[in-house]
């Protein structure tokens, strides 16, 4: 027995010191990018289709991103709007018409031209193809037109100054069909193998237009890799990177001075919370839907999510021209929740349903936010759902009508968030995209006026009023904008988080000396 | 002779005082379900490390791991306790009829224990929790799933032991002269065989409790255990694995606790089989 005692007493002390917590590898000190190399990294997901016109998950576009050049694209680190393909742009003054000239000479792996037509065919593939997901992005367009091989003219019904960001978009990147039949593009990378759900190779693209953009010799994505499990093997040297970290690595991080040169952060295009159907009682009454922001505490938020969140004011994430940073979110306070409840009748208390899906972190969430709403005498239920009913049942009218939001814009513009989320037109009868059912025509009219215009400042301006509609109105409990965190070895060089959630692998470097 | 008894006094020590901790502990440590994200937790929401406040530390919500233990103690203890139970009322009612009964009947109730014990033990319990997780749900419904799968999971062991035993005793002179003399089967089976089998089936029970103590810690892993918020030993390690780097204690802290029990009883078993 007390041998055993022992093992159990040494067992525990060892858990709890181990020597060296710094970073294994180290950088040989270039100052200039390096050529050459693999990068290594991985995803909790997996890559469900190599199709521009048909990815929808943002691992899947990850590789395709580095398959397929746009026309447009992000400058490294920055939502500012960079030519690749297109040479140069330009936007008519009522802000319909989108002409781009493409660069010269430039091709596909196997040596075809990349022609303006090209263009024209994936926008109208996006458009015909039953499985895309992408059509409505271009549901604007009434013409599509290739003059001539360098020329490519779109045209919109209506004024949509953001219309350039859905040009970023992989689905709108050239394609031709190479020998092998597979759907190839002009990007920086061309595909060497793939096992499905297990990983996808890339390898240099000989022809690449701008080789000097790239670096790497090739990338390896690992999927289906849990976070944790992708730590263990980023410190063992088999990743270069982690993309997403897990809460408890990146506060174990956190805490570790040698590794904060390598830890960093952007925020995302996300917009976290808890929808309130407002056509469904209580949630139809203003002072309800205030009262629990209110009492929401989101520092408890951004502690569940071991600090890789912002607090949310709103839907519109930091970095996203026209949000009105000066907009404080809501503070807690539960006096004034309590008294808003007693406003609406409600002195008494209340009953809701909470509703979220199966995992440690929504879970956690509704927990938290369950003691929140208990402070001010809000009694709520949890509900937790698997993630395939939860998505079922959201957006129905009479799903549940307080559950869990989460949503990614796809570009870093508010309509991405304001429009898809809170305008009347996203309201449908089934899976609606407005799944608050908010409806409010003063809003309507600020963000088709905003749509529609060419300057940035006035533009921003209708967008800060928008802001202030929506906050006042609190169609949602408004919670945080994500942070990725990511964390790279010392040697990794030009890999930093994106803002808008893409992965640039051509910027990636590795300092490594050879044969290391 | 000394040495297994002064084992069984420290085991039946160490069982009263978790029994104890257990009754006690409760009403003497915070509230083990009581999150605290303003002070429990760190500016990034890590949990904090033993203190003077949380001598134990605090979990990634910011409860209080002394608490949790405490309670885990509760509700561990009594979820084997009463899976235990279980298993033992079906293992010893199909263990002295089947080897009282011989012949067709034995046949037919081994097979059964057969069937069951074809299943790995851990793979039928997530069968059955999953089977009735489909079904109830809610705090206590969950973890009535956990005990009734722990218990009809663990019942063919004992049969097979108590059947063994009885067999032996049936075709014992004791059980011929009852029966020579007139003695109903129940009689039988109530007077002369239950007594006898006794102190093979408590030094069962011991060994069983500690096996489903531990396979309630595998079932929780597994995330099959009782729900949350309840605090149980192997639900505690469940939630901290993530934390293994960041707060060990988390894990150590319901891990001792757990290695202790199971220690203690299955100690307690050893003795009681030695004495047997």
């Amino acid at each position: 027995m007390t041998r055993a005692w022992l093992a159990v007493a040494v067992a525990g002390a060892c858990t709890a010191c181990s020597a060296d917590h710094g970073p294994r590898f180290h950088a040989a000190g270039s100052r200039t990018p390096r050529a050459g190399g693999v990068l290594h990294v991985a995803t909790e997901q997996h890559v469900s289709t190599l199709d521009p016109a048909l990815a929808a998950d943002e691992v899947s576009l990850y590789a395709i991103h580095a398959m397929f050049d746009t026309l447009v694209d992000y400058a490294p680190g920055s939502t500012a709007l960079v030519p690749r393909l297109a040479a140069r742009w330009d936007m008519s003054a009522d802000a319909r018409r989108f002409t781009f000239t493409l660069r010269d000479g430039v091709t596909y792996a196997d040596g075809a031209p990349v022609v303006a037509a090209d263009v024209a065919a994936s926008l109208d593939r996006a458009r015909t193809l039953p499985d895309s997901p992408y059509g409505s992005y271009l549901a604007d367009v009434s013409s599509i037109a290739a003059p001539d091989a360098r020329t490519l003219a779109i045209e919109l019904a209506h004024p949509d100054a953001a219309f350039i960001y859905t040009l970023t978009m992989s689905f709108t990147a050239p394609a031709h069909r190479a020998g092998d039949g597979a759907l190839a593009g002009a990007g920086p990378f061309t595909l060497a193998a793939w096992e499905p759900g297990v990983r996808v190779v890339l390898a240099r693209n000989p022809r690449y237009y701008d080789a000097a953009r790239v670096h790497v010799a090739g990338v390896e994505l690992r999927e289906n890799v849990p976070a944790d499990v992708q730590f263990l093997a980023f410190e063992r040297g088999e990743l270069d990177a982690v993309d997403h970290l897990a809460a408890p690595d990146y506060q174990w991080l956190a805490g570790e001075p040698a590794w904060q040169p390598y830890l960093r952060g952007a925020s995302t295009l996300s917009a976290f919370g808890w929808r309130m159907n407002v056509r469904v009682p209580p949630f139809d009454d203003v002072r309800v839907r205030r009262a629990l922001n209110y009492a929401d505490d989101k520092a408890h938020a951004l502690r569940i999510l071991g600090g890789t969140a912002e607090i949310a004011h709103g839907l519109l994430p930091p970095g996203v021209p026209g949000r009105d940073d000066a907009l404080a979110p809501y503070p807690h306070d539960a006096a004034a929740a309590r008294r808003l409840l007693a406003e609406a009748g409600h002195a008494d208390g209340l009953d809701v349903e909470l509703v979220t899906y199966a995992g440690d972190e929504p879970e956690r969430l509704a927990q938290s936010l369950q003691a929140d709403l208990a402070e001010v005498g809000v009694r709520a239920r949890i509900v937790t759902m698997s993630f395939a009913a939860y998505q079922t049942a959201i957006g129905k009218p009479d799903g549940p009508p307080l559950s869990l939001a989460a949503w990614g814009g796809d570009s870093p513009d508010p309509t991405s968030f304001l429009d898809a989320k809170l305008a009347t037109s996203a309201i449908g009868s089934d899976a609606s995209a407005n799944d608050s059912f908010y409806s409010n025509p003063a809003l309507d009219d600020l963000l088709d006026r905003a749509r529609a215009e060419r300057d940035p400042a006035r533009r921003a301006e209708l967008y800060r009023r928008a802001e202030r509609i929506v906050f006042d109105d609190a169609p949602w409990i408004f919670e945080y904008h994500r942070r990725a965190i990511e964390v790279v070895q010392p040697y990794l060089m030009g890999y930093d988080p994106h803002p808008v959630g893409i992965h640039d692998y051509a910027s990636a470097w590795l300092d490594r000396e050879a044969g290391e | 002779m000394a040495a297994p008894r002064r084992a069984a006094t420290a085991a039946i020590l160490v069982i009263a005082s978790l029994i104890a901790i257990a009754i006690v502990g409760p009403v003497v440590t915070a509230d083990p379900l009581r999150g605290d994200l303003d002070a429990g937790v760190s500016a990034i929401g890590a949990p904090l490390p033993p203190s003077g406040s949380a001598p134990l530390g605090t979990d990634a919500l910011g409860r209080d791991e002394l608490a949790r233990v405490v309670a885990g103690a509760g509700s561990s203890l009594a979820i084997a306790a009463l899976a235990t139970a279980i298993a033992m009322a079906i293992g010893l009612a199909v263990g002295v009829a089947a080897g009282y009964a011989g012949g067709r009947v034995d046949g037919a109730l081994m097979r059964s224990v057969d069937l069951v014990l074809a299943f790995p033990f851990l793979l039928l319990a997530i069968l059955l929790a999953a089977l009735m997780r489909a079904r109830g749900s809610g705090e206590v419904g969950g973890t009535a799933v956990v005990v009734v799968t722990l218990g009809v999971a663990s019942w063919p062991a004992v049969a097979r032991v108590i059947r063994a035993k009885t067999a032996i005793l049936a075709r014992g002179d004791m059980v011929t002269a009852a029966r020579a003399l007139g003695a109903s089967p129940w009689r039988i089976a109530v007077r002369h065989l239950a007594p006898n089998v006794a102190t093979a089936a408590v030094a069962l029970g011991a060994l069983l409790f500690a096996q489903t103590l531990l396979a309630e810690a595998a079932l929780s892993y597994v995330g099959l255990g009782p729900p949350p918020p309840a605090a149980s030993w192997g639900r505690m390690i469940y939630e901290a694995r993530a934390y293994y780097r960041t707060a060990p204690w988390l894990i150590a802290a319901p891990g001792v606790a757990i290695v202790v029990a199971v220690l203690a009883f299955a100690a307690l078993a050893h003795a009681l089989e030695e004495r047997a």
